[in-house]
């Protein structure tokens, strides 16, 4: 019998005034899985990802996390959540080790456990070496380590992460893979966005594509390949032999995420005679 | 020798520049909030006009004045007030926020003198320019008036005076803008900045106070540095016109050169400022990392008896921001400050008959009180403002708005006490310890005063937000409609209050105004209690207008 998802929305819908950001999207991500979250700029990922860590509220639609509906029972499915959002939401004017123990108890730890794991985490994420800097002094990767130390310090069983990779370097984006490896195999769920697709392609087992709000692709990344390669010839290259581009493929080769990512969304590369005034 | 195609150029990035801040203006325009704002610089703009043109009456009028009663190196006084308000104005009005930063536009391929130029022009359509310019050209009429062989060598002088104000202006903004590049710099100069406002405020009452015994002094004093002030930029100036006036040109001149050279040096100063912004010095937020030994020490969150863990995280979280940020701290002592200065004040010194609180010592504490709960405002009607993105945390968290109002207002309460305290403490050492009647009488109208304000606070808190920086000075004001309606309520409290102590000091009994405001506490405090319980509902529905509003970059 398949296991009930972690996460599922129905018919998840959000206007901005007259902008359909989102556009009825029904998701299912099942336990334990990696999900990666993708889409052109403007797609309606963000938004998507704040409807469901109750950031924002859906204009319409259902939204389910580990069967309890978020709309009804927010606290319940909070407790029960890590959040990184685009934002990060940080407190500047607190140490990391203030706002981590500050977390915890807002996460319902006692103070103990709350300071034991703000102290584990620092370490961890290597970030014990300046205790009295203030959040607001720190640099842009050591604040997403942070905010994604906040966001498990309370053992969520689903973690939500809005680009969690950008601008950080690529030693502390080793650590936070780390982490969230760990959490995947002791069976936590991660629902991610991200604008590298090698990262997603690395970390997930499942994705989900987004274009103009609605859902245009899900699955796991075989079958995503599978859907896309059945109707792109095999050997097909562009103008510019780059096989990489328009997601077109040499024979015989695997696609790669952004490959299917391009393929799915339409999306192509500008022709050399375009800007040919360039370099 | 600079050719004609990089003239061109330069041009062209000129106008681009001016294009840029045009847009930047017009664009900020959109919301409605901008429109508002636009609306007050108009306002503030017609009372500038008038300041501008009322103090060029008022300096061609005493410069006439002062001529014609030969003494013309009284002119010196008019000059150092021009000289200081066209070097303290820009740094109070722009209050140490951060400007638009015209280094943003080294990354284009700009000479380094367009960037020269470009920074004397922000400086140029600065109002302490417009206003100084103003008023140097009411001494120029006043001369002109007066003396009118004079007012081609007034002309050049003042023009000298215009451009060394100019240039000293934009070197103190250069190396300003550099202290303002790290937090903690901008917190110490703006701790500096307030120091020397709070002070000059004290210059009055003390003189006043002081000023009978120590007059001698005093007079000693200015008459010791009167010969200094002449070998400075506005004393030169001076001595220049009164010099030529009595036909010392030689002497005249020598002042006009010596202030030609003051010009040059704070030029130099001021090039090599900018040769070094201009070169890309590093003006990075973060001091160089040192590594500190590991401390593995546990520390432990706060403990609030009788509240539940999330209440006392934001308790601490509340007074850690607090005891960090600078301006806030100097807000919150305000109430003791001013206790002093009615204490010194040449018109309320106990010593002097007509003293207010010497003949009323009753009214100081309740209205010491009154004032430290003023102070309060901008803390408890924009209670998230310094949270800042952290508003997110907020809603992702599993803690009800309820508990994290509640946690900000004893934050609140906390302070009010202690704040209630040393002004109970500072009254008694000023104008005698309050009786016991008037003691309890003013903490019954805490009592209903406080939490009626915490309501309207968290209402307009969640309705009227406004991000701020708590370590930033200036600016920091919540929103227009948010002030507006605090004002309104304070007038009502104080109003209410006032007529209370009024009833109860006609009778001679002060507990009937404790009974008065003990019932008015039970209203207040059921009041505070039914929006606290609607918090969740409310914060809710006011979700995205926060989430926006706070963490807007």
């Amino acid at each position: 019998m398949e296991a009930a998802p972690t996460i599922s929305t129905r018919g998840l819908t959000r206007r901005f005034g007259e902008l359909l950001a989102v556009d009825g999207i029904d998701l299912q991500v099942s336990p334990g899985q990696f999900f990666g979250f993708l889409g052109p700029n403007g797609a309606g990922k963000s938004t998507t990802i704040k409807m469901l860590t109750g950031l924002l509220a859906p204009s319409s639609g259902r939204i389910e996390i580990l069967g309890i509906d978020l709309t009804a029972q927010p606290v319940e499915v909070k407790r029960q959540i890590g959040v990184v959002p685009e934002g990060m939401a940080l407190f500047g004017r607190l140490t990391g080790s203030e706002f981590l123990n500050f977390a915890g108890r807002m996460y319902g730890l006692d103070r103990e456990t709350a300071a034991k794991r703000a102290a584990e985490l620092l370490d961890f994420m290597q970030l014990v070496d300046q205790p009295k800097k203030l959040v607001t002094d720190y640099s842009h990767g050591m604040q997403k380590k942070l905010a994604m130390a906040a966001a498990v310090i309370h053992g969520p069983k689903v973690l939500f992460l809005d680009e969690p990779f950008e601008g950080v370097d690529a030693i502390a984006a080793g650590t936070l893979k780390t982490m969230l490896q760990g959490m995947i195999a002791r069976g936590a769920t991660i629902f991610l966005t991200s604008h590298v697709l090698e990262i997603v392609e690395r970390l997930c087992s499942h994705v989900a594509i987004i274009q103009k709000g609605r859902l245009v692709a899900q699955g796991s990344l075989e079958e995503l390949r599978a859907g896309v390669e059945a109707q792109t010839p095999a050997g097909l290259v562009d103008n510019s032999g780059d096989s990489s581009v328009n997601g077109a493929r040499p024979s015989g080769e695997k696609m790669t995420l952004e490959q299917i990512f391009l393929r799915t969304v339409g999306g192509s590369h500008p022709t050399e005679q375009e800007l040919s005034w360039l370099g | 020798m600079i050719e004609p195609n990089q003239i061109m150029k330069e041009r062209g990035q000129f106008r681009a520049i001016a294009w840029l801040r045009w847009r930047l203006f017009a664009n900020g325009l959109r919301s409605k909030r901008a429109r508002l704002e636009l609306l007050s610089q108009v306002i503030v703009s017609i009372a500038f006009a008038i300041g501008g043109l009322g103090g060029m009456a008022f300096m061609a009028g005493m410069t006439f004045f002062i001529l014609e009663r030969g003494k013309p190196e009284l002119i010196a006084i008019l000059l150092w007030i021009v000289f200081f308000f066209w070097q303290l104005f820009p740094i109070m009005a722009t209050a140490f926020t951060n400007n638009p930063d015209s280094s943003e536009l080294l990354r284009f391929p700009l000479s380094y003198r367009s960037y020269f130029l470009v920074r004397m022009a922000y400086g140029a359509f600065d109002p302490a320019t417009f206003l100084g310019s103003l008023w140097s050209f009411g001494i120029l009429l006043g001369v002109g008036f007066a003396k009118p062989s004079l007012l081609p060598w007034t002309l050049l002088v003042l023009l000298m005076f215009a451009a060394f104000n100019l240039l000293f202006m934009q070197l103190i903004f250069a190396w300003v803008e550099r202290w303002l590049a790290q937090r903690r710099t901008r917190e110490v100069l703006g701790i500096l900045f307030v120091m020397v406002m709070l002070s000059l405020q004290m210059i009055g009452p003390l003189t006043g106070y002081f000023g009978k015994h120590a007059r001698p002094e005093v007079l000693k004093f200015v008459e010791s540095i009167f010969p200094v002030q002449g070998i400075l930029p506005p004393g030169l100036a001076a001595d220049a016109v009164a010099q030529a006036l009595f036909s010392r040109f030689m002497t005249a001149f020598s002042s006009l050169a010596l202030l030609c050279a003051f010009a040059l040096i704070i030029g130099y100063s001021l090039h090599v400022r900018l040769r070094a912004q201009y070169r890309g010095e590093n003006l990075s937020e973060v001091a160089a990392a040192s590594a500190l030994p590991r401390d593995r020490s546990l520390r432990l969150g706060w403990n609030l008896p009788g509240f539940a863990s999330p209440v006392a995280a934001v308790f601490e979280k509340e007074i850690r921001y607090l005891l960090r940020s600078g301006p806030m701290l100097l807000t919150l002592i305000m109430p003791v400050f001013v206790l002093v200065i009615f204490r010194f004040g040449p018109m309320n010194s106990a010593r002097h008959s007509g003293s207010f609180f010497a003949r009323t010592p009753n009214l100081a504490f309740p209205s010491a009180a009154g004032y430290t709960l003023l102070m309060l405002t901008n803390l408890v009607y924009n209670n998230f403002g310094g949270d800042a993105g952290g508003i997110q945390f907020f809603f992702a968290s599993p803690v009800s708005f309820r508990e994290i109002v509640l946690g900000k207002n004893l934050t609140h309460a906390a302070i009010l006490a202690v704040e209630t305290i040393v002004a109970w403490m500072g009254v008694s050492y000023l104008y005698g310890r309050p009786t016991l009647d008037v003691t309890i009488a003013t903490l019954a109208g805490l009592l209903f005063a406080a939490p009626l304000n915490f309501s309207v606070g968290n209402l307009l808190s969640i309705y009227s937000p406004k991000k701020l920086d708590y370590s930033t000075f200036g600016r920091q004001r919540a929103s227009q409609v948010t002030v507006l309606i605090s004002l309104g309520l304070q007038i009502v409290v104080v109003g209410i209050g006032a007529a209370v102590f009024w009833v109860a000091r006609h009778y001679g009994n002060f507990w009937i105004a404790t009974v008065i405001l003990l019932l008015l506490a039970g209203i207040s405090l059921s009041g505070y209690a039914m929006i606290l319980g609607r918090m969740d509902h409310i914060a809710e529905e006011r979700r995205e207008t926060l989430v926006a509003e706070l963490c807007r970059a």
